[in-house]
C-alpha cells in the first residue's frame, strides 16, 4: 500500500437529495425522491430493472438533468450543474477506459485535467497503481489488460482526482465470480481506508448486503425502504421489500385478535402472534412472506410448539446440495423449503414455520408484489 | 458440366468484362499514350510539356485540395461533435434534419449556387450591404481559390460529417461520460477521447474527400478564372482546344500519382497502428 494514500484519509462529502424529480421523455422516472449521504458512508442503490437505481445515480453524476428537486453537495445545490463541474468520480460497468491511452494516460487524465505537471502525474499514478496492487503497469495498454486489471485502473482513474464523493455504477458486473468477491472487498476496503462517501447501485443482493452499510431499495421510482442491510433483511417495511430480500415464498394467512393478543390462521392451522414483532397488525386478510430456508418439514401431527405447522402434499424434490429442496402445496400456493431429510413425493407433511420468522403484510399491499 | 469455379466465372464475367471495358480499357490506353510518341516509341516529353505549362497549376490543386480537406475535416468534427455531444435537443434537431442535404446536390448545381451566393454582387455580399454591414463600393468577388474551397467544403461536409456521426455514435458512450465525470468540458471529450477513437473512419473519408475533389471539373471551371486553376480544367482545355490527349494524359497520370500518394499515407497509418497494437 502507498504511504500518502493510506496516511491522508480524505473526508467523503454529503450528498442531500431532496423532492427530485427525473422524466425521460414524458416518462416519469423518478418520483420525488428525498435521500441522505453522510459524509463516509457506504449506501448501495438496489432494485430490480428499471426501478430508478440508475438514474438516481446518472442525475447525482449530472449525466441527466433534473426536472425538479436538489441535490446538496456539501450545502451547495448542485442539480443545475454539468458534469464536469460536480467534483464526482463514476465508475462505470464497461470501465470506460480510452482504448487509445495506455493506463498511466488513462489514470493521469483526470490530473492533467487539473493542471498537474507530467512529474506530478507520474509520481501519483505510480502511487495509485502501487495501491491497487499494479505497480509498473503505466505503459501498458489497457485493451492489453484483463477485466479485474481493467476495473482497477477505472477506480484509479476515479480515485486520483481525489475525490470526496464517489458512484459505483454497477461495477463488478462485467467481472467472473471470483474477480467479483476480491473486488468487493477491495473497493470497501478502500473506500473506508479513504473515507470516501459511496453510492453504489446493483441488482445483486449480496453484493449490495457485504459492501454497504446502508441499503436503499427502490421501486419504480420511488424509495420503497433505506436501511442497513440486517434491517431491510430482517424487518422488510414493504412486501415488495421482503420480496425482493428474498422472502419468496408467499402464504395467504387471516389476523383474528382476541383481547390483548392476536392469532395467526393459514390453511386449517393457526398460531399465536404473542411473540411475533407482527403482534401488533391489524385484524384481516394478509400475505405472511418467508425464505426457503425458514420452514422445516415435519410429521403433519406434530405438536405446534408456537410455530404455524400447515398441512401439505410435497409435489417436487431436488437436491441442490447440503439440503433437499422441496416445492410443497400448503394453503393452495406452492412454497418452496429447503430441508435435511428426504422425503418421497405424495407424502402429506406439516410446513413448520416459526412465527417471528414471518413477514406479514395488507392482502391489498401483496397485490403489488406478486 | 461445368465445375463449380467455371460457373463462378461464367457468372461474373460480365461484370468482369464492363470493367474492363470501361475502366481498365481507357486507363491502360491513356497510360500508354502519356508515354508514347504517335510512332509508338517510349518519351517523357508529355510530362516536360505538362510540367512546364501546368507545374503552376500542379501545385494550386493540391494546395485547394489539402486546404479543402483541413476546412471540411474542422467543420464535419463540429457537425458531428455537436451532433453526439449536444445537450440542447433543438440545436440537435434542426443539425441533424439539415447538415446531410448537400450529399443531394451535384457539384454542378453547388458550384453554380456559388457563383450567385460569392460574386462581388452575390447574394452574400449583398446580404452583409442590406445588413449595414458592409458598404457597396468595398464588396468584393470571392469567385476564386476561395470560392472553390467554399464549395468543396460546403459539398464533401456532409459526407465526412455523416461516416463520422456514424462511428462517435458506435463508440461507448460511457467513455465520453468517463471524461466529463472527471471534469473535462465537451469540446475537450470530442478532441481528446472521441476523436481518437473514430481516427480511422475520419482518415477513410477524409481520402476518399481528397480523390472526389480532386477529379471535380465543374467546380474550378465554373466558379473561379482561369488562371491559376484546377489540373481537371486543363486537361479539358487540353482535349477540348488542342486535341492533345497525350499532354492531357500525362496530366491524369500526375493527378492519379496525387491521390495515390494520400492512399499510400492513409494505408501506412493503418499498418503502423496495427503494429503497435
Amino acid at each position: 500500500m502507498q504511504a500518502g494514500l493510506q496516511d491522508n484519509p480524505r473526508s467523503g462529502a454529503a450528498i442531500s437529495v431532496r423532492g427530485l424529480h427525473v422524466a425521460y421523455g414524458g416518462t416519469r422516472v423518478l418520483h420525488g425522491v428525498d435521500l441522505d449521504f453522510t459524509p463516509g458512508s457506504f449506501t448501495a442503490l438496489l432494485g430490480s430493472s428499471g426501478c430508478g437505481k440508475t438514474t438516481l445515480l446518472r442525475s447525482l453524476s449530472g449525466f441527466v438533468p433534473v426536472q425538479s428537486g436538489s441535490i446538496l453537495v456539501g450545502g451547495r445545490d448542485v442539480a443545475s450543474l454539468p458534469p464536469e463541474k460536480r467534483g464526482m468520480a463514476m465508475v462505470f460497468q464497461s470501465y470506460a477506459l480510452w482504448p487509445h491511452m495506455t493506463v498511466l494516460q488513462n489514470i493521469g487524465y483526470g490530473l492533467k485535467l487539473r493542471g498537474a505537471s507530467s512529474a506530478e502525474i507520474a509520481t501519483k499514478v505510480a502511487a495509485m497503481l502501487e495501491f491497487l496492487g499494479l505497480p509498473g503497469y503505466e505503459s501498458r495498454k489497457v485493451t492489453a489488460l484483463s477485466g479485474g486489471q481493467r476495473q482497477r485502473v477505472a477506480l484509479g482513474r476515479a480515485l486520483a482526482i481525489d475525490p470526496g464523493i464517489l458512484l459505483l455504477d454497477e461495477p463488478l458486473s462485467n467481472l467472473d465470480a471470483k474477480i467479483r468477491m476480491t473486488m468487493r472487498h477491495e473497493i470497501r476496503a478502500i473506500q473506508q481506508r479513504l473515507g470516501l462517501t459511496a453510492v453504489h447501485v446493483t441488482h445483486d443482493r449480496e453484493e449490495a448486503m457485504t459492501m454497504a452499510d446502508r441499503l436503499v431499495i427502490m421501486q419504480a421510482g420511488r424509495i420503497a425502504q433505506v436501511g442497513t442491510p440486517e434491517e431491510v433483511y430482517d424487518r422488510p417495511a414493504t412486501a415488495f421489500v421482503a420480496n425482493f430480500m428474498g422472502a419468496e415464498n408467499v402464504l395467504p394467512v387471516r389476523v383474528e385478535r382476541s383481547g390483548q393478543g392476536a392469532s395467526l390462521h393459514a390453511g386449517g392451522a393457526s398460531a399465536s402472534l404473542a411473540a411475533s414483532p407482527s403482534a401488533a397488525f391489524p385484524a384481516g386478510e394478509a400475505v405472511a412472506y418467508f425464505r426457503d430456508d425458514v420452514a422445516r418439514l415435519d410429521a403433519v401431527d406434530a405438536p405446534a410448539s408456537g410455530d404455524l405447522v400447515v398441512p401439505g402434499l410435497i409435489a417436487a424434490r431436488a437436491y441442490p446440495g447440503g439440503v433437499y429442496r422441496y416445492r410443497v402445496e400448503a394453503a393452495g400456493r406452492e412454497i418452496t423449503v429447503d430441508d435435511a431429510t428426504r422425503h418421497e413425493l405424495g407424502t402429506k407433511v406439516g410446513l413448520r414455520i416459526p412465527v417471528q420468522r414471518l413477514h406479514i403484510f395488507p392482502a391489498t399491499e401483496a397485490g403489488i408484489a406478486a | 458440366m461445368l465445375s463449380q469455379r467455371q460457373l463462378a466465372l461464367v457468372l461474373i464475367a460480365p461484370g468482369l468484362f464492363l470493367v474492363a471495358a470501361l475502366f481498365l480499357y481507357p486507363l491502360v490506353f491513356s497510360l500508354i499514350s502519356a508515354f508514347t510518341r504517335p510512332d509508338g516509341s517510349f518519351t517523357l516529353e508529355w510530362f516536360a510539356k505538362a510540367y512546364e505549362l501546368y507545374s503552376g497549376d500542379i501545385v494550386f490543386t493540391i494546395v485547394i485540395v489539402l486546404a479543402s480537406c483541413v476546412l471540411t475535416a474542422v467543420a464535419a468534427i463540429v457537425i458531428a461533435g455537436t451532433l453526439t455531444l449536444g445537450e440542447n435537443p433543438w440545436i440537435v434537431g434542426t443539425l441533424k434534419a439539415l447538415y446531410r442535404w448537400p450529399l443531394f446536390i451535384p457539384f454542378i448545381v453547388a458550384a453554380q449556387c456559388m457563383r450567385t451566393f460569392l460574386a462581388k454582387n452575390g447574394l452574400m455580399n449583398n446580404t452583409f450591404v442590406s445588413l449595414g454591414l458592409m458598404e457597396p463600393l468595398s464588396a468584393i468577388s470571392f469567385l476564386d481559390w476561395r470560392g472553390i474551397i467554399a464549395t468543396f467544403v460546403w459539398k464533401q461536409t456532409p459526407f465526412v460529417a455523416l461516416l463520422l456521426a456514424g462511428a462517435l455514435a458506435s463508440i461507448d458512450r460511457a467513455t465520453l461520460e468517463a471524461g466529463r465525470n472527471l471534469g473535462a468540458s465537451r469540446a475537450r471529450v470530442m478532441l481528446e477521447l472521441a476523436l481518437p477513437q473514430v481516427m480511422p473512419t475520419l482518415l477513410v473519408a477524409l481520402v476518399l474527400s481528397f480523390v472526389t475533389m480532386l477529379s471535380v471539373l465543374s467546380v474550378p471551371m465554373m466558379v473561379a478564372g482561369s488562371q491559376p486553376t484546377m489540373l481537371t480544367v486543363d486537361m479539358a482545355f487540353r482535349i477540348n482546344a488542342y486535341g492533345d490527349y497525350a499532354t492531357a494524359n500525362a496530366l491524369g497520370v500526375i493527378t492519379y500519382l496525387i491521390s495515390a500518394g494520400a492512399a499510400i499515407i492513409y494505408l501506412k497509418r493503418g499498418m503502423n497502428q496495427e503494429a503497435t497494437s
